[in-house]
């Protein structure tokens, strides 16, 4: 019952502040655009003269693809034909799990890292307008909870980093030779293929755990105005485990509605014909729609768990 | 002396007795006969094996000597030909213990008494031959010199005994735990052709030559095994001490490979028949775990006999044998004579061509290696291209274009819209290594294993394609048919392939095929520059008479634009190509360009505009390897470029609010 409360108290702030979401959709919009312009150049000298052009309108010629592929540099290297749809999602999940995302072309980890400072930078400014009483959107409200919190909130990065990174070592050192010998020793795929999934499943589940506790450290120094960043995330620790079933709860409920988000998602856009300027734009339009509720997700899920926090607290 | 030499008359009938007395008469001239008895020891891993082999003198000189292979002598030591060049290639052997390697040891090979040769023991004058790169401690190859020349069309028996020990897997042959699968593992002899033996060591990227001839091979080993191996299964003996005696047969084949496993599911067995009155006995050895796929495989083995027997000649064999391989046996996607090994994934979907395509392809060996037995080691183009080029030519007829998929976690993942041209098979390969080596190179001396495949692989099956498009599909079918099957049971060389695409042709092919075989340039025709203005018009003075600009509304009416189309060779392999040239008012020109100079250029002065040009419109270049360079359009499509950027920020926007997972 906590968690459904505090689920549609969060449902209810991030509803009147949309505002506050739609500003960071189009901060992630116009990241994402700088990226964008040239892969569009890229594309559009590799192809836009050639007959090709009209293939791709039409659907995906992987002659062309092969050719890209194997003349790629940099930012091109990620044009593959799994971005379409469910590949995208899947894909990032994969490169989340096994940290391929350091495979990526180094500009895409750039930005990957200056897009998670940049985060971190306006998750001050999320939490400061949730803790007003009436939270309202002000650019310049924003601004100042964002710049008051920023050194600490990314102390906090940097610690969780630490303890990510000592965890999976952690846990590599005991995964691995466990998959080496079944991937050695075994006379069918099966069990290599379970184990596998077994522990990508455990490590998604420290990801989450993670970003969970962290989450209330933050929540922690914005109501408590705490300094300490270590001791805000030891408390973050102890509240998160004095009441596991209604934290975790919370936050595998916000997860399951965004793994419905992304379901719907898929398989819209695999509806939509996109060999139309309309059908592109309706496309479009529904991938902008999809990347706004993942950010209002994420912005629910900030405000629940505040009042979660101070509910049990 | 009468009753000796009769004594050993009648030995060498009997000896030869399997051959008349076959339920199929034998298709070749046997001219490397096995009678082999072999004894698996499961607890030691080692075939104990006596083996009878009947060789005939097919060639027209006094033969002096005789070579045999001992391919598993490869495995004894890492200073083998095969491990020093695997090694320098990176495919290092990691971690054999003492138990893992494996070796074929000869203990005694006598003369048997016969009409031509009296009883000798050669098994002291036995000594390693190195041809190819003087490696004494290789030991992959040996000769025996006989006490007296063999002569043209006479035939010699011997008596060799050997032990093999079984290595754990590795260049698809050995032990995994209780799997065996069992290749390359007797002592076999050489090919006595062109005046000479032809005996090659055990190379890191090289298969096999041998003759053809019948195998009669008796495996014993413990009862709990299943087994499946080259040929018929005629007869299953069990013994008192808990073994079973399995006895195997075949006629006119040049290698004999088995494979023993308790895990085994019982063989799916399944009469085929594959055009009217033409039958064969499919056999499916089937992994557990792969249980569900049995209907996959066997429908893969059913489409791949019924559209080789189309294309390249009726299957002739009375059984095939699929296995499918264990995981980690490091044996799948093998062939040998109707037996052959397969690859799946038991998580396959449909639309992914996994098991179908391996199968294919290893049973499509079964033709370009089987029955058209080329050199391995001096030409694997000719297998190996003609395979591949088979293997798509079969997988597209069967089952059309399968479907882009990734794997995640394990899971295979299809795209539904993105379908896999059978013209992109081979093209990346061959687009990255295609300076690096010529596709006419001995097995093991090409610049490094990816040339060896690209060239050997890739590049054959797509100068095999472009053949097929730039003669014609139905002169091609014609030909390729005409190759196989005038070349069943022979060793086919390159010159042989050449003289039978010239006669079909109807003009001598060389200055095409010599481009590809012999040489490594690039195909890439280009569309360089297309414009479309209107024609000037005369303004000035014209001896002595002034001329205006004309009224815009006159000269749009009688308006002629100039267009050009300027097309380049930016490789260096020359061959005629087509060049379309389409108008805006729907007229097309088709042009014939030799493609012999860098560049040509076509100039139109026509009412209407070009709207674009192509050069190769029917794609019969399947080499080409810039495809995307072959049009171009006066106009671009702006609506792609749009539409894949669109999907790619999407993909990037994801990326960057999924990887805030890891700060606020």
């Amino acid at each position: 019952m906590k968690i459904i409360i505090n689920f549609f108290k969060g449902l209810k702030t991030t509803g009147k502040t949309t505002r506050m979401v739609l500003f960071l959709f189009i901060i992630n919009l116009l990241f994402s655009m700088l990226l964008a312009i040239p892969m569009y150049n890229s594309l559009k000298n590799s192809f836009g003269h050639s007959e090709v052009g009209e293939k791709m309108a039409e659907g995906f010629d992987y002659l062309w693809w092969q050719e890209f592929r194997d003349e790629a540099q940099g930012l091109e290297t990620t044009f593959t034909p799994s971005i379409i749809g469910k590949g995208a999602v899947l894909n990032n999940l994969v490169d989340l799990i096994q940290l391929r995302i350091f495979n990526s072309p180094p500009i895409i980890i750039i930005f990957v890292f200056f897009y998670i400072t940049l985060h971190t930078f306006l998750a001050g400014g999320i939490l400061s307008t949730f803790y007003q009483d009436n939270p309202k959107f002000t650019m310049k409200g924003f601004a100042k909870g964002a710049g008051s919190y920023f050194f600490r909130f990314f102390v906090l990065m940097l610690i969780s980093w630490v303890m990510l990174f000592a965890i999976t070592a952690v846990l590599g050192s005991v995964f691995s030779p466990i998959l080496d010998k079944a991937f050695d020793n075994s006379q069918t795929e099966v069990t290599p293929f379970y184990l596998v999934l077994l522990f990508s499943a455990i490590i998604f589940f420290i990801f989450l755990f993670f970003q969970m506790l962290f989450d209330y450290a933050r929540i922690k120094i914005v109501l408590e105005g705490s300094r300490n960043v270590l001791h805000s995330t030891l408390e973050a620790l102890s509240f998160v485990f004095k009441f596991p079933f209604s934290t975790l709860g919370l936050y595998f409920l916000i997860f399951l509605i965004s793994i419905v988000a992304t379901l719907v998602y898929i398989l819209l856009k695999d509806l939509i014909p996109q060999s139309s300027y309309l059908g592109v734009s309706l496309a479009f339009f529904l991938q902008q729609v999809f990347i706004f509720s993942v950010i209002w997700l994420r912005c629910c899920l900030y405000s629940s768990q505040m009042n979660l926090y101070r509910y049990l607290r | 002396m009468l009753k000796k030499t009769l004594a050993s008359s009648f030995l060498f009938i009997l000896l030869l007795a399997p051959l008349c007395t076959s339920a199929q008469e034998p298709l070749c001239k046997q001219i490397a006969n096995y009678t082999m008895n072999v004894t698996l020891d499961t607890k030691k891993n080692l075939i104990k094996a006596s083996e009878i082999l009947s060789w005939t003198n097919d060639s027209e000189n006094s033969i002096d000597e005789l070579w045999f292979h001992l391919y598993w002598n490869a495995f004894q030591n890492n200073m083998s030909t095969f491990l020093t060049e695997a090694s320098r290639r990176g495919r290092r052997v990691i971690g054999f213990t003492k138990d893992d390697w494996g070796y074929c040891q000869v203990n005694s090979i006598k003369i048997i008494n016969n009409p031509y040769f009296e009883a000798y023991d050669l098994f002291p004058d036995m000594e390693f031959e190195q041809p190819d790169d003087e490696n004494l401690y290789d030991q992959t190859v040996f000769s025996v010199r006989l006490p007296h020349s063999l002569e043209p069309g006479q035939t010699i028996l011997l008596n060799i005994e050997f032990e093999s020990k079984v290595p754990r897997p590795i260049a698809r042959t050995g032990v995994y735990k209780d799997y065996y699968f069992i290749a390359q593992w007797f002592p076999k002899i050489g090919v006595f052709i062109e005046g000479k033996w032809n005996c090659h060591q055990y190379h890191a990227s090289s298969e096999y030559f041998a003759d053809y001839g019948t195998y009669d091979v008796k495996i014993t080993l413990p009862s709990s095994f299943i087994v499946g191996a080259t040929g018929e299964h005629r007869e299953k003996i069990n013994n008192e001490d808990g073994t079973t005696t399995h006895h195997f047969y075949q006629h006119s084949v040049h290698d004999f490979a088995w494979t023993a496993s308790p895990h085994f599911l019982p063989p799916y067995i399944e009469d085929y028949e594959f055009a009217p009155g033409k039958s064969t006995q499919i056999t499916l050895l089937l992994q557990p775990q792969h249980k569900k796929l049995k209907d996959r495989y066997m429908n893969a083995v059913k489409n791949a006999i019924k559209y080789c027997s189309l294309f390249y000649g009726d299957y002739p064999y009375t059984t095939s044998t699929c296995v499918d391989p264990a995981y980690n046996s490091r044996s799948g996607g093998m062939e040998y004579p109707t037996f052959f090994t397969g690859g799946a994934y038991f998580l396959t979907r449909k639309g992914i061509s996994r098991p179908e395509g391996v199968t294919i392809h290893e049973f499509g060996h079964g033709y370009f290696y089987g029955l058209v037995g080329s050199n391995e080691f001096e030409n694997p183009w000719m297998d190996e291209g003609f395979t591949s080029f088979l293997d798509t030519e079969v997988y597209y007829a069967a089952y059309g274009e399968p479907l882009y998929n990734r794997s995640y976690f394990g899971i295979p993942v299809t795209f539904k819209d993105v379908r896999i041209p059978i013209e992109s098979d081979g093209i990346s390969r061959h687009r990255q290594t295609y300076n690096m080596d010529i596709m006419q190179r001995f097995s093991w001396e090409f610049l490094e294993g990816g040339s060896y495949s690209a060239n050997s692989y890739s590049k054959a099956e797509l100068t095999l394609r472009t053949l097929k498009r730039f003669m014609g599909k139905e002169l091609f079918s014609k030909m390729i048919k005409s190759y196989s099957q005038r070349f069943w049971f022979k060793h086919p060389r390159p010159e042989d392939f050449y003289a039978v695409v010239s006669e079909f042709a109807g003009q001598d092919m060389s200055w095409f095929l010599d481009q590809f075989i012999y040489g490594s340039g690039k195909l890439d025709y280009a569309i360089d520059r297309i414009t479309s203005s209107r024609e000037r018009q005369p303004r000035g003075l014209f001896n002595g008479i002034y001329k205006e600009r004309e009224r815009k509304k006159e000269k749009a009416k009688e308006s002629v634009f100039r267009s050009e189309v300027t097309v380049r060779r930016l490789g260096e392999v020359k061959v005629p190509v087509d060049v379309l040239v389409v108008f805006e008012d729907g007229q097309e020109i088709r042009e014939i360009w030799d493609g012999q100079y860098r560049w040509k250029k076509y100039i139109y002065q026509r009412p209407s505009r070009i709207k674009k040009a192509v050069v190769d419109p029917e794609f019969k270049l399947v080499l080409d390897i810039n495809r995307t360079n072959n049009s171009k359009k006066i106009k671009p499509n702006r609506l792609a470029p749009l539409k894949w950027v669109s999907n790619w920020l999407g993909w990037l926007q994801h990326t960057l609010e999924f990887f805030t997972i890891f700060g606020g």
